[in-house]
């Protein structure tokens, strides 16, 4: 693991029973990189992600994240709001906000979520209390501004469109202010517009805000345009990495996705 | 012959029927093994009259009102729709003004104030006694078991262990149990209440650390059970607790501080003022922790667990603050009982106190406190009411009845409660169109 | 250790002593243990629910056979072919009743919230609502005080096994539970509504699609669950009394042999019950009897904190 590394997955493997999730995984995600992380359906990738942030527990292997004092952090078996609290970030497939709350109410707990607790301070409304809570209402404020949800602060989540949920959620986790930011599949059941503006975020997201990304996407448009890297699993194993053009190029690859995504793949090439 | 029952306007009237039997059995006289079917018999074999026109049997009259109810009730199938609807619009803007946070905090202060006079206005003794006793003290338990359900989102049928280890710590540092109290020392009953909530919110602690984890439905088993042991242990155990007969040997509360010479004896009005000064803090304390960061913290735990781990919040910090805290509440109401009613005894801290205490917040509105206050006053003043003039062949252990009848009408008609809060019932709502992952902690499954 | 040691050494000598009687007997228990669990599981495995007010599906087989066991023996004392057959009439009585008062339970109680798709604390909570309704409604109507039934048959010891008297009372449990749990493995296993039972515990949405009728597959599991509970009402009954609080212990102990086993899977339910029965039967040489409950409460406990999946493993159901 370099210095330059932000996480650093060796020899990873996951069972459910009978069923091999992640086969010997290997992987190295390196600071201020936009990696993403395609395949086939049932391949692993969620999976992956949620053995990346402590849901699922491992058999074998090692994840390393690399923290913010650079100090390294072993994430299989912390719990999954530890390794939030050290820096890893992420959305969900089906996007999971907090759907009775307001936009702004969702990111505002994302903010809050890192300080301490002080229930005491809480019923007292003390000083303290009310500029930490000043504070994370600012951070609410940019970061709605930043995903362009400004707006649609006060709707409730349940009414937002796709894209917008996934855009809130990107602001959310966000405001807990981490190193790296899980996306998966964050274009699902968006239209192309939508898409466009999706990835114009996602790059804004690293180039302004300083934080890598890790994608997971089956849009291969979007994916080889915003990558800069790429992993492929297959069964739960790497079947190849490089980047966007090795990747096109690579027969396994090819093979593994068969049908129409192949012909689009080679349509790009 | 199928379709002919299949007809709404048959099927309302065979429920019909149902409910009204059902109705006449809760209401008739009570029954034994040797007359099983007096509850029936008595309720429908008597004579009558038909509204006052002409006598009859009753079952006639029974079979005229199911008639009836049928009638409406085919009407409601009908035109419901059409009705709600009306009713949603015209009561639209009411609505709103009650929504705002000014009005509700009026109608509390209304509330207030009309408490704080009521000694003055119902002067019958057992009646103050029962305000202190009943209405005020399960106002803080149904306060309290908000806090845990409503807020937190935990369904804990043991709740009444909290209130019942209130009220044994106070006994406890009062030197009233056999167990003897820490060093020797006997404390006045008033000092009692800071130390007795301090044991009880470490107890609340102690029971969640291993509980929490487990999901929603499994959580209320397994706090069910826990009640029933802590009873079970304080019934037994002559050496600690004083076994099935409790103590009654609890001093009366009293202050003698610099100026302050007081000391509350058996009247009922003074310790309806001291609870109500509690009362006041604890809605302001409650208040204030629904609308801050750690309600906000529930919140997001209760609507979607996953969620909320990935962006930091640690579900068993949280979910085992609200237990200690709504432990508090309860564990002072405890201490209000044994120093008001001066003993303590297993037999008032039984699982259908928790399942009362359930049904006071379910039907006043969970996550509401405005809502679980009105639910508490309501159905106690109505418990109570009947305990004082009981209607013929209405026995104690009858309002289990009446609260079981309610819970099973509120979930179907009205879940989020007579005064509901304006969060949970749009989760409420969410749910049921199939967003969010609220059930997903019940049924334990993950993603 | 010393103490200790002695308090051990001597309870369990009792239990050496006494092993054999309490074998039986707590395999006698489990097995009305097991006909309760089997309720359970069956709705958890299509519901995802655990149904509160099963213990009056419990107490509804008991009362309604001890009601007719009364009509008809009286004073009597039967027995030879005329004891089996109101052993019969009483499975069937008991069995009937409980079907039926599952059948209402889930008509009143849970089906407007499943069409309304309502969040799963709302069965809950209104399950423990007509738990509270059904037993004091039956206290008020029935007295609230305990009943003995006229037995159906001689209690006498059949034979003794090392010294410890098996009496009719077992043997009948255990004709009863083997004939019922057989049958039942059968039924599941290869009939059509064994399968729609397993198609909607694994997937409702699919079953349906595959032209499975929901409500009615529903409404057949409550009534297998009722059938059981209602014969194990009746059983229990017969050996210690009906009463309206009946269901209560012994419900909270099936269900926890439904999660011994495996919460959904059936065979799990029997196994679970038995443990639990046996368990619970040896404790007697340890605790005292006031505090016998706790130990099937901590049995409790232990599984869902270590093994929450049970001993057989949850089935009927979706995968992690």
């Amino acid at each position: 693991m370099t210095t330059d590394s932000i996480f650093s997955v060796e020899h990873v493997t996951l069972r459910f029973g009978g069923v091999v999730s992640l086969n010997d995984v290997n992987l190295t995600m390196n600071r201020g990189e936009i990696l993403a992380v395609i395949g086939p359906n049932g391949a692993g990738k969620t999976s992956l992600f949620n053995s990346l942030t402590g849901v699922y527990q491992p058999q074998e292997g090692v994840i390393t994240f690399m923290g913010r004092d650079a100090k390294p952090m072993n994430v299989i078996g912390q719990k999954p709001h530890r390794v939030s609290a050290a820096g890893v970030a992420r959305t969900f497939q089906a996007s999971r906000m907090f759907s009775a709350l307001t936009a702004f109410e969702n990111v505002k707990i994302g903010a809050e979520s890192h300080k301490g607790i002080g229930v005491v301070g809480a019923m007292l409304k003390g000083p303290r209390t009310r500029k930490d809570e000043r504070e994370s209402d600012a951070t609410t404020i940019r970061l709605m501004d930043f995903v362009g949800l400004r707006e649609k602060a006060n709707t409730i989540a349940a009414s937002l469109s796709y894209g917008d949920r996934r855009r809130l959620e990107i602001a959310r986790g966000l405001a807990t202010n981490p190193q790296v930011l899980l996306l998966d599949e964050p274009a699902a059941g968006t239209n192309p517009a939508e898409k466009l503006g999706l990835a114009t975020l996602i790059r804004r997201v690293r180039d302004e805000m300083g934080v890598s990304i890790l994608l997971i996407e089956h849009d291969m448009k979007l994916v080889m345009s915003l990558a800069e890297r790429l992993y492929v699993l297959n069964f739960g194993g790497v079947i190849a990495e490089g980047t966007p053009d090795e990747i096109r190029a690579n027969p396994a690859v090819i093979e593994a996705y068969l049908g129409s995504t192949a012909d689009e793949t080679e349509k790009q090439a | 012959m199928k379709d002919f029952i299949k007809k709404p306007f048959v099927t309302h009237l065979f429920s019909s029927i149902g409910v009204l039997a059902v109705i006449e059995l809760m209401t008739g006289p009570p029954g034994s093994s040797t007359t099983p079917t007096a509850g029936f018999s008595g309720s429908f074999g008597e004579r009558a009259s038909f509204f006052g026109l002409f006598p009859t049997y009753r079952f006639v009259v029974f079979l005229a009102m199911a008639v009836i109810l049928a009638v409406v009730w085919s009407f409601w199938h009908a035109r419901g729709a059409q009705i709600r609807h009306g009713l949603n619009t015209g009561l639209a803007t009411p609505r709103a003004v009650w929504q705002k946070k000014p009005v509700r905090a009026g109608f509390l202060l209304a509330l207030l104030v009309f408490a704080i006079l009521l000694p003055h206005i119902e002067t019958d003794p057992y009646w103050q006694s029962v305000m202190v006793e009943q209405i005020a003290v399960f106002v803080l338990l149904a306060l309290g078991l908000n806090v845990v359900v409503g807020f937190a989102g935990l369904l804990d049928l043991g709740f009444v262990a909290f209130y019942l280890v209130g009220a044994y710590a106070t006994a406890w540092v009062t030197g009233a149990l056999p167990l003897p109290s820490l060093f020797g020392i006997h404390l006045n009953t008033f000092w009692a209440i800071p130390i007795a909530i301090i044991i009880v919110m470490i107890f609340g602690v102690l029971l969640g650390l291993p509980t929490l984890r487990l999901r929603g439905d499994y959580l209320a088993i397994v706090t069910l059970g826990f009640g029933e042991i802590v009873t079970i242990f304080a019934n037994n155990q002559y050496g600690i607790t004083g076994g099935s007969m409790g103590t009654n040997a609890i001093p009366h509360f009293s202050i003698h501080l610099w100026f302050i010479d007081y000391a509350w004896g058996l009247a009922s009005v003074p310790y309806y003022y001291l609870t109500l000064v509690f009362v006041v803090i604890f809605i302001v304390a409650f208040s204030l922790l629904e609308h801050s960061r750690v309600g906000r913290a529930w919140t997001a735990i209760r609507e979607d667990e996953v969620a909320a781990e990935s962006i930091g919040i640690n579900p068993l910090k949280y979910k085992v603050m609200a237990f200690a805290i709504g432990a508090a509440s309860a564990g002072f109401a405890g201490v209000v009982t044994a120093g008001q009613t001066f003993y303590v005894n297993p037999s008032s801290f039984t699982l259908p106190v928790s399942i009362n205490i359930l049904a006071l917040v379910i039907f006043g509105g969970m996550g509401s406190i405005t809502g679980v206050i009105v639910g508490a006053i309501l159905i106690q003043s109505v418990s109570m009411y009947l305990l004082h003039s009981p209607p013929a062949g209405y026995q104690s252990s009858d309002l289990y009845i009446y609260l079981g009848a309610a819970l099973v009408l509120m979930m179907i008609f009205r879940p989020a409660g007579l005064v509901p809060s304006r969060r949970r019932s749009r989760e409420i709502g969410m749910a049921e169109k199939g967003e969010g992952h609220m059930d997903e902690v019940l049924t334990g499954d993950t993603p | 250790m010393g103490a200790f040691g002695h308090y051990l050494s001597a309870h369990f000598a009792t239990l050496r002593l006494e092993f054999w009687g309490l074998l039986v007997g707590g395999l006698a228990t489990g097995f009305i243990y097991a006909m309760v669990a089997i309720g359970y599981t069956l709705v958890y495995g299509v519901l995802r629910l655990i149904n509160f007010a099963h213990s009056e599906i419990f107490m509804a087989g008991g009362f309604a056979s001890y009601f007719v066991m009364k009509a008809v023996i009286g004073s009597s004392v039967p027995s030879g072919i005329a004891s089996v057959g109101l052993v019969v009439l009483g499975i069937v009585v008991g069995g009937a009743a409980s079907a039926m008062m599952a059948l209402l339970l889930e008509r009143v109680a849970y089906r407007p919230l499943r069409k309304r798709n309502a969040p799963k604390l709302a069965y809950l909570i209104s399950a423990i609502g007509a738990s509270y309704f059904l037993f004091n409604l039956a206290g008020k109507e029935f007295g609230r005080y305990n009943l003995s039934m006229p037995a159906p048959y001689v209690n006498h010891t059949v034979f003794t096994i090392f010294g410890a008297p098996v009496q009719m009372y077992y043997l009948v449990v255990l004709l009863v539970g083997v004939i019922m749990f057989v049958s039942l493995d059968r039924i599941v296993a290869t009939t059509k509504l064994g399968r729609s039972i397993r198609a909607v515990a694994q997937d409702a949405e699919t079953a349906s699609l595959m032209g499975v009728n929901i409500d009615r597959t529903i409404a057949l599991t409550f009534i297998i669950g009722g059938v059981f509970g209602g014969a194990a009402g009746f059983l229990f009954g017969m050996g210690s009394g009906v009463v309206f609080t009946m269901g209560f212990t012994p419900a909270l102990k099936a269900f926890t042999a439904a999660v011994l086993g495996g919460i959904g899977n059936l065979r799990g339910a029997v196994i679970g019950g038995l443990i639990l029965g046996v368990a619970e039967s040896f404790s007697v040489a340890f605790v005292q009897a006031a505090f016998i409950d706790v130990v099937a409460f901590a049995i409790l406990l232990l599984i869902l904190m270590f093994r929450p999946t049970g001993i057989l493993g949850e089935r009927l159901g979706r995968s992690a």
